[in-house]
């Protein structure tokens, strides 16, 4: 395809990406070194870093990263894990395998914001956990910074494994059946073919979804806003609700932006790899 | 890998996945069983599982304006109607009045005519206004995102210069930054050209927001189409872009629904974008937050109803789709 097809055809995709997503960045850089509320939105006001520094003082601002890092270090491994597991006895079924994926796969498609509500009403007053829990354990569940927390982890943990199961399943069913036989024939038992083929085979997925999911953590929302009930009491706010708080409850927009910036920076770190791994992928196979 | 053959084994394996289904979908059941209960019984702290009596009085109360028993005529109507678009649309296709893809079309957009007319005639709440625009707002985006995706994501997997990897690369890294980044510019901006609280802005937004998904996605299934089926093509004559739609769209059918199924989640899904954007054009997902965040126990069968009406074209999508949602989930899997 020579230059001029080609441009031809990539430039819708191009104008709108760069229309809609390289001049917001650009604005969000300018309005975070701005005052902005709702009410001066027309005439912004020049403050310098003020924004920054403010953001880089306040201790809800650190107590957000702090949250969130705890989100992704027991959501993701969670989702691996289990994911790992069911993707295991998937493969060991045929009858009704289309049922199973069909209804596991519900938490992952589903609103995030109806499903963090639904998983929440089982833990209302008169919901099903709520019941079994005082029924079984004598346990009665009541929402505090603690609870809300857990809660949020296990909606995290509920709605994503579904994709690491799903993934890692596919992975199975590419898995070279001459090498399990050949392990079969030298007296491999059942865990020595778990660490030795099926892992390593499935290595680079692990790598994949983590990635995903680590990417997809760092912009949990809604769920919060949903599970806490926007109740400020409830301790929880991930990096993304504290940015949206700023935004739409405090008002201060120019801090939101300056918040936002971070965020991107924070990205960054875990992106870049990324980016250079899949752009020697993209040179080596083009 | 090689199957457990212990029949005890075969039944924990299933007694495993049988909890694995109710795990994963007991909050929806929940839900749906709380939306048939008077608010009493869903209050009630010893819940019931079955033996309550059933209402719709919830869905009733959400949807409409009036009362149930008057919306029964409209409902028949309605029924009616889409029976006979239906069976217009399987005749005019068995009797060759016209071809498919037209006939699919003509009854897509009376459905859709259907749908508009109906709060003209009846008295909906607004949540059927809600839903109007999270409809809309969603089709919109599918539309125009596939276009404007199909000829990018055609065009990069022919393309082999530097600039199509620099263009990929880009679209990756504005995948994985933050919505926030971008919603609060956007508030900005549309109340700088007037455009805020209108769906326009939303489907603008989202297929911006959808499109470097979309191109890699779409590219990565015309990559898999051998490039000596249009080179065949154009060499009988055809130019690139009769060749694009005669010769390529067709193959590559079954990778554009899938992209597209995914391109109708993300938009039918997306909280943030309208949440900011909006201020009495709510879509569903902006609509149902409003009822979460009150103690109020009278809300709670209502928030349920809601809910699961709002759940019920997803499980549409996952009983008739099911096949290209896998693909779709496990492309990352197969691509490496």
């Amino acid at each position: 395809m020579n230059d001029k097809t080609f441009f031809g055809f990539v430039s819708p995709s191009v104008i709108i990406m760069v229309l809609l997503m390289v001049i917001p960045l650009m604005t969000a850089v300018f309005l975070g070194f701005h005052f902005v509320t709702y009410s001066n939105l027309e005439s912004p006001q020049y403050v310098g870093l003020q924004n920054y520094t403010e953001m880089l003082t306040d201790p809800d601002f650190w107590a957000s990263f702090n949250f969130t890092f705890i989100y992704i270090v027991t959501v993701v491994p969670a989702s691996l894990v289990l994911g790992f597991g069911i993707a295991m006895l998937l493969d060991q079924v045929t009858a009704f395998r289309g049922f199973f994926i069909a209804a596991a796969l519900i938490p992952h498609i589903i609103t995030p914001v109806v499903g963090s509500l639904m998983f929440r009403t089982m833990f209302d007053r008169s919901g099903l956990y709520w019941y079994l829990l005082r029924a079984l354990f004598d346990y009665d569940f009541t929402m505090t910074t603690t609870t809300v927390r857990m809660l949020i982890i296990g909606q995290g943990i509920w709605q994503t494994t579904p994709f690491a199961m799903i993934t890692l399943f596919a992975g199975l069913q590419t898995l070279p059946k001459q090498l399990m036989e050949a392990a079969t024939v030298d007296g491999a038992n059942a865990f020595q073919k778990l660490w030795h083929i099926i892992l390593p085979h499935l290595r680079s997925l692990f790598l994949f979804i983590s990635l995903m999911g680590v990417m997809d953590a760092y912009r949990v929302l809604d769920q919060v806003l949903v599970i806490t009930k926007q109740n400020p009491l409830f301790r929880a706010d991930t990096v993304m609700y504290y940015n949206y708080k700023v935004a739409v409850m405090f008002s201060r927009l120019g801090k939101a932006n300056a918040m936002s910036i971070l965020t991107v920076f924070g990205i960054f770190i875990v992106l870049i790899p990324f980016l250079r791994i899949t752009y020697k992928q993209q040179m080596e196979s083009r | 890998m090689e199957k457990v053959k212990n029949p005890i084994g075969r039944v924990l394996i299933y007694l495993a996945l049988i909890l694995l289904v109710v795990y994963s979908v007991m909050p929806f059941v929940w839900s749906l069983l709380t939306s048939i209960k008077y608010p009493i019984e869903a209050n009630n702290p010893k819940p019931k599982l079955f033996g309550f009596t059933p209402t719709m009085m919830n869905y009733e109360e959400l949807w409409l304006y009036m009362e149930g028993s008057a919306f029964v005529p409209y409902a028949i109507a309605m029924l009616v109607l889409m029976i006979v678009i239906v069976v217009f649309a399987v005749l005019s296709v068995r009797l060759q009045w016209l071809s498919k893809p037209v006939t699919n079309m003509i009854a897509v957009g009376l459905f859709l005519v259907l749908l508009f007319v109906l709060p003209q005639v009846a008295q909906m709440s607004k949540f059927y206004d809600y839903f109007l625009n999270s409809l809309v707002v969603t089709v919109g985006t599918l539309v125009v995102s596939i276009s404007i995706g199909c000829v990018g994501g055609y065009a990069l997997a022919r393309y082999s210069k530097i600039w199509g990897v620099i263009i990929l690369i880009a679209a990756l890294g504005f995948r994985a930054l933050p919505r926030m980044a971008f919603s609060l510019p956007y508030y900005f901006i549309a109340q700088m050209t007037h455009l805020y609280d209108t769906r326009i802005l939303l489907i603008i937004v989202m297929v911006a927001i959808n499109q470097p998904f979309t191109i890699w996605m779409l590219r990565s299934f015309f990559m898999d189409i051998p490039k000596e089926i249009e080179e065949a093509a154009m060499i009988d004559g055809a130019g690139r872009l009769e060749s694009f739609f005669k010769v390529i769209i067709p193959i590559a059918w079954p990778g554009i629904i899938t992209t597209s199924l995914f391109t109708l989640l993300l938009a039918y899904n997306e909280f943030l974008m309208p949440k900011i954007l909006t201020q009495a054009n709510w879509t569903l997902p902006v609509a149902i937050a409003s009822y979460t965040s009150g103690e109020d126990a009278a809300y709670r069968a209502i928030a349920a109803a809601a809910s699961v009406s709002i759940t019920i074209p997803i499980i549409i999508v996952i009983i008739f789709f099911q096949k290209y949602l896998v693909k779709g989930l496990a492309f990352g899997a197969v691509k490496g």
